[in-house]
């Protein structure tokens, strides 16, 4: 492709040409003919765009806040000189360079490689891509432009923050019921006895009791109580409310970060956990334990948008057959704009659920990027206490966490 | 000897001051400024003198407005004086002696200018300041001591008089003679002051306007040669031959003036090559982070892209020369070809045309051959022979 001024070029050749010509000037003539030569002695040199670039990423799941080292190795394996390049490496714009540069000016002979490193901290969670490669040729005189790309796309999954919230569970008042493996008083694989029944062709010898068969004469065999885990619910507002605030602090991204950490803590006491979001739709993740079902949850929360305008008692309704009796529900959103909030506790409460409701402040978050009246601030600020006092009247546990502070300090303050 | 060359890249930044040292961008530099003075050189040999006609009519030194500042400021000599010390404007010096001290002013300016764009803002503002007020002080109190002195010695009155001892107004104007004087060696030497300010202050705006006054120039001086123009007024101009002469130098490729011609278009080419040059890859090295500034492969990398954009100037420059050299001759040649086929009526004709010796034919003709030059890109791999030739190298050193 040609530049600007190769155009200008070209244009003001020909024009010194075809005036030169009419006013019989060869001084303009051979001004406008060099211009023309040094464009068509240009066009003689192309570039070599045909590279071999390999992108080495050490970590393709990261947290929020965390660093990526970036790092391309660009070879020219053909037998033609690349004259200018210039290489760029996409990266999505919500990533941003820390150290170095993700371009670099290059002119390769046969068989030369080069480096480039760069690092990138991820301010946001999310899925994004990095790449794919451009590859930008500039003649030395800057006459022709052509660019090609490399499809070489590494993806990177940005996982929102875990926060250590050891200590506050063990000092709220909140979790301490919960205290990992527990036994369920119906037969199933586990250590305790539970009772004796006849030998089925499908069960193993070695659970025959010989004694009782010695004793009856019929094959019996033992059966153990059922080990189980506690189950613990964790519901997230996904809702487009849930956007109220700045990119990087509003009641989702707190959430999330919330979220992933109580997840995390629980999946640590082998506890199962289950996830639900609600936001357009609703999306379940059934409650399991282990590193699996941490991942699981973290990607799950790396990707969730605000949208939608689900309520929760439609969250809560779908979710009743599925929450285990007795399972701990942890509710978090801001309890903006759902005038069903209410009946959902109330109904998860009545059904012998322990509920914590995490409510991001949205009335301060909003402060964060509007100026609000004073008067206006007082009266949403009071509305929203009234609306949390109603929530724990229900027996739920309510945490109003204020922007400013920190979540293993906002577990602490839950009231009832 | 590969260790010590690794040390001194490890060693090498592109940091700005760096940069400026190194020897690539200084030969940069140095082709572009000595591209300019040579333009400026050829131009006063072909633009300066005024028609002979012209110089019989009047003298040898009266003013024509022809490419020479002299001629303008020995007139204004005449008539007021000059303010800047004549050795400082060439004034009574001859050919190239009478450059030498202009192009010492635009030096100065120069770096003058250059040191106030690397300043403060606060400081340029003291300088303005300053500036401003040298300039009225010299415009009021040579005016208010010589009007005060006069009302002592002759009492109190009016500083105009038709009385030349009583009338001051003229002081008001003193400074206007040095503004003229700028003026006329501004004429000449205003492309040379920005294009030394485009190259050394890194200015590509400054440089292309050089150009760009030198295309200009060029283009009011064939207007006002043009014969119906010079009918009408003739502001005695030298006008260039319509005929650009049988070729005579470098085994008959080109006439004396077609040389002197194409010279003045290649050293405008290679100052704007050059100069802009050394400034793109500056902006480079400026709009890398500091890390990246100090990573020996950037580094390397910066040294390969600068070397190999000096040979390809170099590679360039030479035969874009001889391309138009070759297509200001090709008409010739194309009637040489014509005249090997000896019989025809047609090649008769061809032989015998002046249409094709004369301006269209020989643009035309020229054009034909730039087209063909360029054409030859698509059977000639010259990249994947001298790639071939480049790694052969490469292995065999190895």
């Amino acid at each position: 492709m040609w530049t600007r001024k190769a155009a200008i070029m070209l244009a003001g050749g020909v024009s010194l040409i075809l005036v030169g010509m009419m006013i019989s000037n060869f001084q303009m003539m051979i001004i406008g003919l060099t211009f023309i030569a040094f464009i068509s002695i240009n066009g003689w040199i192309s570039g070599q765009t045909d590279l071999e670039i390999t992108r080495f990423v050490p970590h393709s799941n990261v947290y929020k806040g965390d660093l990526i080292e970036v790092s391309l190795t660009i070879t020219n394996r053909s037998y033609r000189r690349t004259q200018q390049l210039e290489v760029f490496d996409n990266v999505p714009h919500e990533m941003k360079i820390r150290r170095g540069i993700n371009q670099i000016r290059l002119n390769l002979g046969p068989g030369q490689s080069t480096k480039m490193d760069y690092m990138l901290r991820c301010p946001l969670r999310g899925h994004y891509s990095i790449g794919p490669i451009s590859v930008r040729y500039r003649n030395a005189f800057g006459l022709f432009v052509n660019e090609s790309r490399i499809e070489d796309m590494c993806d990177i999954t940005v996982f929102p923050q875990v926060r250590d919230v050891e200590d506050a569970m063990l000092r709220a008042d909140v979790p301490k019921m919960y205290t990992g493996a527990t036994t369920l008083r119906t037969p199933g694989p586990g250590m305790e006895f539970y009772s004796l029944r006849e030998y089925l062709s499908t069960d193993s010898l070695r659970s025959i009791n010989w004694k009782a068969f010695a004793r009856t004469g019929d094959m019996m065999v033992n059966q153990k109580t059922r080990d189980a885990v506690t189950d613990i619910f964790v519901i997230l507002d996904t809702r487009e409310v849930s956007r109220i605030g700045t990119v990087l602090k509003n009641p989702l991204e707190m959430g999330a970060s919330a979220a992933a950490s109580i997840a995390s803590h629980f999946l640590k006491r082998k506890d199962s956990v289950a996830m639900v979001t609600y936001g357009s739709r609703m999306e379940f993740l059934p409650a399991d334990s282990g590193d699996k079902q941490q991942y699981k949850v973290l990607s799950r929360l790396a990707s969730v948008t605000p949208s939608g305008s689900m309520p929760l008692q439609a969250v809560t309704n779908s979710l009743a057959p599925r929450i285990s009796r007795g399972s701990p529900v942890f509710i978090i959103s801001s309890l903006e704009g759902d005038g069903t909030t209410l009946p959902a506790i109330r109904n998860l409460s009545g059904n012998g659920h322990e509920v914590i409701v995490l409510s991001p402040s949205s009335v301060d978050l909003e402060r964060l990027v509007s100026r609000i009246p004073r008067m206006a601030y007082e009266v949403l600020k009071l509305e929203r206490q009234n609306r949390l006092t109603a929530v724990s009247g229900y027996g739920a546990k309510v945490i109003d966490w204020m922007p400013e502070v920190e979540l293993s300090q906002a577990l602490m303050q839950s009231r009832v | 000897m590969e260790l010590g060359k690794k040390q001194e890249e490890k060693s090498e930044t592109l940091h700005i001051p760096a940069i400026r040292r190194k020897w690539q961008i200084l030969t940069l530099q140095l082709a572009s400024t000595f591209s300019l003075l040579f333009l400026l050189k050829k131009m006063t040999e072909i633009y300066g003198p005024c028609s002979d006609q012209f110089v019989l009519d009047h003298s040898v030194d009266s003013w024509c407005p022809s490419y020479e500042h002299t001629r303008g400021l020995l007139w204004l000599e005449g008539r007021e004086g000059l303010l800047i010390p004549d050795f400082l404007l060439g004034v009574n010096q001859t050919g190239t002696f009478s450059l030498i001290g202009p192009i010492l002013i635009c030096a100065l300016f120069t770096v003058a200018i250059d040191r106030y764009w690397a300043s403060t803002l606060e400081l340029q503002n003291r300088i303005k300041q300053v500036a401003a007020g040298i300039l009225g002080a010299w415009v009021i109190l040579p005016f208010l001591f010589s009007w005060l002195f006069a009302t002592f010695s002759n009492g109190f009155h009016f500083p105009w008089n038709s009385n030349d001892s009583m009338n001051h107004i003229g002081d008001l104007f003193h400074p206007l003679g040095l503004a003229l004087e700028l003026v006329f060696l501004g004429i000449v030497f205003a492309p040379i002051l920005a294009g030394l300010v485009g190259i050394w202050g890194l200015s590509k705006r400054a440089i292309t306007w050089s150009v760009g006054y030198y295309i200009v120039l060029i283009g009011f001086h064939a207007i006002l040669t043009f014969e119906p123009i010079v009918s009408e007024v003739d502001v005695g101009l030298r006008a260039l031959p319509t005929q650009i002469g049988e070729g005579t130098m470098y085994g008959g490729l080109v006439s004396p003036l077609a040389s002197s011609l194409l010279g003045i278009s290649i050293l405008l080419l290679l100052f704007l090559e050059t100069g802009s040059a050394a400034i793109t890859h500056m902006e480079y090295a400026v709009s890398l982070p500091e890390e990246s500034k100090r990573d020996p492969e950037y580094v390397r990398q910066f040294n390969n892209v600068v070397n190999s954009h000096l040979v390809q100037l170099s590679v360039v420059v030479m035969l874009v020369s001889i391309t138009t050299a070759l297509a200001l001759a090709f008409d010739d040649l194309m009637i040489t070809i014509v005249g090997v086929l000896e019989g025809t009526q047609w090649t008769g004709q061809v032989k015998e045309s002046l249409e094709l010796q004369m301006t269209y034919g020989k643009v035309i003709s020229a054009g034909l051959f730039i087209i063909a030059v360029a054409g030859l890109r698509f059977l000639i791999p010259w990249q994947t022979v001298s790639g071939y030739l480049e790694s052969g190298i490469s292995r065999f050193r190895s």
